[in-house]
């Protein structure tokens, strides 16, 4: 009696199983189709980002665009943060250990950030292409849209990664980066609504990042907004870049 | 008191049996004598410290932190030592470094304990220190001994920064005992554990060596204050969100930037 009852429960157990098995799989993140017009060629290792709406800020958070339906241009942007090895080939002096060529140039200021960008024809996102690249459409918090902690390794201080090693942490239109690796730099200067007036003019935008207190370590919104002196070198800010669309050759 | 002996090179070493004999007597009597008599290096795992020593003091204004509680530096023996790859390696007393340009700057500490305190500190920069050694410029990184058995290490750069300073003095007096007497760091984009206290030597070198408490626990040699929280003593330990690097609070004056103070050669401490 038992044999059989094993018998008839079997396949639905394994099912169960093959199903809990490719759930704990890597996470993948779904993409946005996006279809790139004819007339528009996307340089290697940047992302076309369509125009349209998307969902920017959140409603409680009041320095940002509270959860708005903001539209954003067509443009382009980097799919990593720019590399050690990427920044050497600007800047001959800049030295690193060899194993770190592949993570992200730190210790760099706004207007060295901003000089490399321009060397390539190009320039520092806007906050609003930042936060649509990272968070699509659909007002997700972060850019891989399922809540999950950060996994603390109990070390107080910070730890970058390479910058195309996190598949499971794309943003929806496939940008890498965007909500675990550095801070970013941003085109703009940090203002909100009822700012003090010695604080106008003084700090740029700092996206992207992690938050911390002594070891515990957290992931931040996609929309949070960090602010920081533009002549800055720290050890957890670098930068991507980004580019209008149709002006690659001009 | 008989001199000390000195041994001609090539020498052997004798011991001769009278010595060994001193040697065992002096033994057994050191056992009826008090602890106390005989200097501890290491209370690091020690709960007995004596309340003289510098040790971990949550003061409401100031929490204190020390790694290997001390009875304090004896000045009659301190210097400070700077050398390594350098042209001109200098031995500085206490009074000499009062001749090096002083600046004044207020500024927090910001602990990775969470908790961060602000005071007005006064000392000299790291460029003036650079510019009488003088470095080989081979030499990127400095790592600096104190006199409580810690150390930490930087690049040379990060010293160089401008509101980095050498400090001797602290809200207008000469430092406490607990704050680093004589000579301490403060690096204030740096955790608290990088400010180091107690200095006693700082050498250069062409590689980076490891720090304190990057070989005692989960904290990095780079120390660099990241975004997040902080609790500030002088707020009730209330949570405010801090954007890394130097620690500013809405209450903060930034503007209360470096000033240079007049050189204060021979002043007394």
């Amino acid at each position: 009696m038992l044999d059989r009852k094993l018998n008839v429960f079997a396949p639905f157990t394994l099912t169960l199983f093959c199903c809990f098995l490719f759930a704990c799989d890597s996470y993948e993140v779904r993409q946005i189709k996006v279809d790139v017009p004819a007339d528009v060629q996307v340089p290697d290792g940047m992302v076309y980002i369509p125009a349209g709406d998307f969902i920017m800020g959140h409603k409680e958070e009041p320095r940002t665009r509270l959860g708005e339906t903001v539209s954003s241009h067509a443009y382009l942007i980097d799919r990593y943060e720019v590399s050690h090895e990427q920044y050497k080939k600007f800047r001959a002096e800049h030295s690193y250990h060899s194993k770190s060529a592949a993570y992200p140039v730190t210790h760099v200021s706004f207007s060295e950030s901003l000089d490399y960008c321009k060397s390539y024809g190009k320039r520092l996102p806007t906050e609003i292409e930042w936060e649509k690249a990272a968070r699509g459409t659909d007002g997700r918090k972060w850019p891989w849209r399922v809540f999950f902690g950060h996994p603390n390794n109990g070390f107080s201080g910070f730890i970058s990664e390479p910058v195309g090693k996190r598949t499971e942490w794309i943003s929806p239109y496939g940008v890498y980066g965007m909500g675990h690796n550095v801070w970013e730099w941003i085109g703009e200067g940090y203002t909100y609504s009822g700012q003090p007036e010695n604080e106008r003019d003084r700090f740029k935008i700092i996206r992207g990042g992690l938050l911390q207190t002594h070891i515990t370590i957290k992931f931040s919104p996609a929309y949070f907004r960090n602010w920081m002196t533009p002549e800055s070198k720290l050890n957890f800010i670098g930068f991507r870049c980004a580019k209008d669309v149709g002006k690659m050759g001009e | 008191m008989g001199k000390p002996t000195k041994i001609k090179k090539g020498e052997a070493f004798q011991f001769v049996r009278r010595d060994f004999l001193k040697l065992l007597s002096f033994a057994g009597l050191s056992t009826l004598l008090p602890g106390r008599v005989f200097a501890k290096d290491d209370w690091r795992n020690d709960k007995n410290i004596p309340k003289q020593y510098i040790q971990n003091r949550d003061l409401p204004d100031f929490h204190i932190r020390s790694a290997n509680p001390f009875m304090g530096v004896d000045m009659n023996a301190w210097g400070l030592a700077v050398g390594g790859m350098v042209k001109n390696p200098i031995g500085f007393s206490y009074e000499d470094l009062f001749g090096m340009k002083m600046f004044t700057q207020i500024s927090r500490l910001k602990c990775v304990e969470c908790w961060s305190a602000k005071a007005e500190w006064q000392g000299f920069q790291f460029s003036e220190l650079v510019g009488k050694v003088q470095p080989d410029p081979a030499a990127k990184f400095v790592y600096i001994q104190s006199a409580d058995s810690y150390y930490e290490s930087f690049a040379i750069e990060e010293l160089l920064r401008p509101r980095v300073l050498f400090v001797l003095r602290m809200n207008g007096k000469s430092l406490s005992k607990d704050h680093g007497y004589p000579l301490r760091l403060i690096a204030p984009f740096k955790y608290g554990y990088k400010n180091i206290k107690y200095i006693t030597s700082i050498k250069f070198m062409d590689t980076r060596k490891r720090n304190y408490w990057a070989n005692s626990g989960p904290y990095s040699v780079d120390g660099t204050i990241q975004p997040g929280i902080d609790h500030p003593l002088d707020y009730n330990k209330k949570p405010l969100p801090i954007n890394g690097g130097e620690v500013f609070h809405f209450f903060d004056q930034r503007d209360a930037g470096l000033n240079r103070s007049a050189p204060k050669k021979n002043s007394t401490p």
